[in-house]
């Protein structure tokens, strides 16, 4: 059965649509549509991709309007003609690769990391934790960074400077980490009009989301802690 | 860059409601700066304001006035479902909860739109 691949290319200074059709069979991806036609068809064609298995994140595409990994979305179960596009609110570079430079700047931007006062790697210890402590975190861990919550966040689409979706979680995640301390650093970080108040739940982050992690309720809640914390802070 | 405030294609119905939300947001303001300037008209004496009140109290406005009323409720009714989740409240639910709001605006706007009609007809 052949399937019709349209894909909007960049070439550096306009952005066009070209039509591909290609022969596929069950089960195939949208991503080895993708390799047919750069091994095939043209080679000029460009995306990014890598573990070919949802863990990376790298081949995120809109892919009929919606923000897909490439590698997990079966082309059939689309239908006979696809639409493929780099994702929205990032910079294209060239055909469906996007600069994901600033994306990771945020996200390293609100300390991704376990922060503890005894940090002591000369002499380590076990840091314990319940099946309940864990699972108050758990979902979030699964983030693949693809960016799809960032593109279709509409407050990143109209404000350059928004943490946006993912790099909010992260700061979630952390915070809910009964091993970590560093919960009023990372508060500080995400509480200001760039961070957690920019959200207006449209909640699309949690519709497109491939690893289903809902980022808009770790955003509400860190909120909802910011906005305690900022009370209290009146009050001190 | 503001018009993706509106770009609904491919998008789930959270995002309708959130470029609805906007849309209403937009018009309730500009109704607001004319309702405030159509008040301030009483200024000019109490004829002129009188001439407003019978060019727009008309069956001709009604459906104007009807559709103001759905996007006041509909601003009002889906902020207090922001609101709510906001609060980090039900956002499991956030889906029942949509639907469930989107009933409410329909009842309350259905209601709303007889009682206008029954008093600017007359009926």
């Amino acid at each position: 059965m052949d399937v019709e691949f349209r894909i909007r290319r960049f070439d550096g200074e306009k952005s066009y649509w070209q039509t591909f059709n290609i022969p596929v069979k069950r089960g195939m991806t949208v991503l080895e549509g993708l390799y047919y036609i750069k091994e095939n068809l043209d080679g000029s064609l460009t995306f990014r991709a890598s573990c070919r298995m949802a863990i990376c994140g790298s081949c995120a595409v809109k892919i009929n309007g919606k923000p897909r990994l490439a590698c997990e979305t079966q082309i059939l179960e689309i239908g006979n003609s696809l639409e493929v596009e780099p994702l929205d609110n990032f910079k294209v570079i060239k055909d469906l690769v996007t600069d994901f430079e600033g994306f990771f700047k945020k996200h390293e931007a609100v300390k991704p990391y376990l922060i503890r006062k005894d940090d002591n790697y000369e002499e380590p210890v076990e840091l314990i934790q319940s099946p309940k402590e864990l699972h108050a975190y758990y979902d979030f861990t699964l983030c693949v960074k693809c960016g799809a919550c960032y593109s279709v966040c509409p407050a990143a689409a109209t404000r350059d400077d928004y943490l946006g979706p993912a790099a909010i979680t992260a700061a979630y995640r952390f915070n809910a980490d009964s091993r970590d301390e560093g919960e009023k650093i990372r508060l500080a970080l995400v509480c200001g009009d760039n961070g957690v108040w920019r959200c207006h739940f449209a909640a699309e982050c949690s519709e497109v989301c491939p690893k289903q992690i809902d980022p808009a309720k770790a955003v509400q809640k860190i909120r909802f802690k910011s906005a305690i914390e900022t009370i209290k802070s009146i009050f001190r | 860059m503001w018009q993706k405030w509106f770009s609904v294609k491919g998008k789930s119905l959270f995002s309708i409601a959130f470029s609805l939300h906007r849309l209403t947001g937009v018009v309730l303001t500009i109704y607001l700066c004319m309702h405030l300037a159509y008040l301030t008209s009483i200024r000019m004496g109490k004829e002129v304001f009188e001439s407003f009140i019978a060019t727009t109290v008309t069956p001709q406005f009604l459906i104007f006035d009807i559709l103001l009323v759905l996007a006041g409720i509909y601003h009002g009714v889906n902020g207090l479902r922001l609101i709510l989740h906001e609060f980090g409240l039900t956002y499991e639910s956030r889906k029942s909860i949509l639907y469930v709001s989107v009933a409410i605006v329909l009842i309350v706007w259905l209601i709303a739109s007889y009682r206008m009609y029954t008093f600017v007809m007359g009926v």
